[in-house]
């Protein structure tokens, strides 16, 4: 007599549990949202779950829809006030590493102002899908998710054939310039631009770890045959005559051949629904459509 | 003196009335408008748990308050601090951020920032305040000795002011290459910090600047005599059996200490010590019994103006609170300079 209501109860109370918890996850589905990491952000736009976004920073610049979103500072300068002015009920970030300063962030833990990252990281495609499915599941668009997912691969599998035909692989420098007072950074093969450079058949420079300051002498010695510059940079200088004026640049076989290209930042260092596509658009730079 | 002391008794109470509406305004305005109502129940909800509560009540009980009563302590600190300094120097244009304090106190506190979890030991929540206290007293007692006449000993004020510009950029680069060493979120904390912010404002730093502030003010207080024989001459102050070099080095380390921890938590705010007590002399009178405390007062309500400045001149972002005061602060200090034949 006892042993089967032994086993019957757990399954009603975990049934009951789990049908209160869908209710109330369904009531607190988070209303208001701000997104402080582009890459998220860019996600949240391409599976059309922005309806609940009320502002993302200022790093948040894909797709043009996003622009019309308030923001709230840069993702490591964020303000406090400007981010309580927008009434969150949801902050989403992609790691400590990427949110700050600190002191805002313990303020927003002191409020109780739920935060939260998506558990998958997205440092290769296999990774970038699975984000996508997770953030699709999130945001209950299982359906777009699985058709970007599919593109990706589609994308992704058309580049690296294309790549293979290529006999020689590029040399390639991509520069950070002008964010900060005109100093310039090199981006190194470690970061998603390395994996970008690699998948579209090119050879990226090596360079020390992360996005640093070099000195010229390094880009003059390195002579690139590629010289690819983020979109902040090129758009400030304005003109392939302009960047060889930079330090450095006007000696290099890449600015000698007059193969001094611009690039999205964003679209280079992150990994998201566009990768394939991105590659496919930094083949054709990189290899000038095949021909040398 | 008693003649002061009238016109000082006549200031407080105009000043403490204009501070509590002044804070009140800075409590309520910001990227979010709270309403009366919304302070009120947020006190009254002190103790309830933060995510019981409506989500206003939680900004003005952990960003707002805690906000506005920093700001208050740290220029109440910083003013006390200028008069202190002026009155030691016997010079109306010293204040701590000309003299290598603050900078002193920004280097300690990022070198804490960049290298400190490295140390096994440390004085817990205190570690931040202590650095910076160490560095502020490093650099005020280099400007101090350096400034020093190799002839009689003493600092002339071209002197002082120099060697406290080649201090200041000296510690400045320190910080600028800590930064530059810096992991990217130790990069911003420092940044953050040179130019002076209350932004990051908790109870914890209110409690720790909030304590040492008080207690140091209180300790100036019963040298304030001392201060005032001083201001005749230092001979004539040892006549009257002051021992001058105990006098100067207590001064000196009750300033560093009040200055240096406010610094550690703020940043670099400068020229409040400048204009406040020289404000208060021209308007009554330079007897340091009084000063003192009302420099305290006006410190806090010059500094609670300067914050809500900071905050809504670009609202919703935020100017760094040590950008307002140097936008105020220089062309009064220029203005001094000039006056070649200021005395107290």
């Amino acid at each position: 007599m006892k042993s089967p209501l032994l086993f019957i109860l757990p399954i009603i109370l975990f049934a009951g549990c789990n049908r209160f918890s869908n209710k109330d996850e369904e009531k607190n589905h988070p209303k208001r949202i701000i997104s402080i990491s582009k890459q998220y952000s860019e996600f949240i736009f391409a599976l059309g779950a922005q309806q609940n976004l009320v502002a993302v920073d200022i790093s948040s610049t894909y797709p043009e829809a996003v622009k019309k979103l308030k923001t709230v500072g840069y993702h490591r300068a964020l303000s406090i006030e400007s981010i309580l002015a927008n009434k969150p009920d949801l902050i989403l970030e992609d790691g400590p590493e990427s949110m700050g300063p600190e002191h805002v962030v313990r303020q927003l833990e002191n409020l109780k102002i739920p935060m939260m990252s998506f558990e998958i990281k997205a440092s290769n495609i296999d990774s970038t899908k699975l984000l996508l499915n997770e953030m699709g599941a999130y945001f209950k668009k299982e359906k777009a998710a699985d058709s970007l997912g599919k593109k990706l691969d589609a994308d992704m599998k058309t580049a690296l054939e294309k790549a293979k035909t290529y006999k020689d692989k590029p040399r390639v420098l991509i520069i950070h310039y002008g964010q900060a007072n005109n100093v310039f950074f090199i981006i190194n093969n470690k970061t998603g631009a390395g994996n970008m450079v690699k998948w579209a058949g090119g050879d990226m420079i090596q360079a020390p770890k992360g996005v640093r300051q070099l000195s010229a002498e390094v880009v003059a010695k390195s002579n690139p045959d590629v010289i690819i510059l983020t979109d902040f940079g090129y758009d400030k200088l304005g003109s392939a005559e302009k960047i060889g004026e930079l330090p450095g640049v006007s000696s290099t076989s890449a600015f000698k051949n007059k193969r001094v290209y611009r690039f999205e930042e964003h679209d280079l260092l992150y990994l998201g629904p566009r990768t394939g596509e991105n590659v496919l658009k930094l083949q054709q730079l990189i290899h000038r459509n095949g021909q040398i | 003196m008693g003649r002061y002391s009238k016109q000082y008794s006549s200031i407080y109470p105009v000043i403490i009335v204009m501070l509590v509406i002044v804070m009140l305004v800075s409590m309520r305005y910001g990227a979010v408008d709270l309403s009366l109502d919304e302070m009120y129940s947020g006190m009254q909800h002190m103790f309830v748990p933060a995510d019981q509560t409506p989500l206003a009540e939680r900004i003005f009980m952990e960003i707002r308050l805690p906000r506005a009563i920093l700001c208050a302590i740290v220029g109440a600190g910083l003013a006390v601090g200028g008069a202190l300094m002026q009155a030691l120097f016997r010079n109306p244009i010293v204040e701590p951020g000309l003299v290598g304090t603050s900078s002193g106190a920004a280097f300690g506190a990022s070198l804490y920032f960049v290298i400190g979890a490295a140390f096994k030991y440390n004085g817990g929540e205190w570690t931040l305040p202590l650095a910076a206290c160490a560095g502020g007293i490093i650099s005020t007692a280099l400007v101090f000795v350096l400034s020093q006449s190799k002839h009689d000993g003493k600092s002339s004020i071209v002197g002082l002011l120099l060697t406290g510009i080649a201090i200041n950029a000296l510690f400045l680069s320190g910080v600028g290459f800590l930064a530059y060493t810096a992991r990217d979120s130790q990069a911003r904390s420092i940044t953050f910090w040179t130019l002076g912010t209350l932004s990051g404002a908790n109870w914890h730093s209110v409690l720790i600047v909030g304590i040492s502030t008080l207690l140091c003010i209180a300790v100036a207080l019963r040298y304030t005599k001392h201060l005032n024989a001083l201001m005749i001459g230092e001979e004539e102050a040892q006549y009257m059996g002051i021992n001058i070099r105990k006098l100067k080095l207590r001064i000196l380390l009750v300033n560093v200490v009040m200055v240096a921890i406010s610094t550690s938590f703020t940043g670099v705010i400068g020229f409040v010590g400048l204009i406040v007590p020289h404000f208060l002399r021209m308007l009554k009178g330079s007897d340091n019994r009084f000063l003192i405390i009302g420099s305290a007062l006006m410190g806090a309500l010059v500094l609670s103006v300067a914050d809500i400045a900071a905050r809504m001149l670009l609202r919703p972002a935020e100017l760094p609170l040590g950008v307002v005061t140097s936008i105020i602060g220089v062309p009064v200090f220029i203005i001094l300079l000039r006056k070649k034949n200021y005395y107290f």
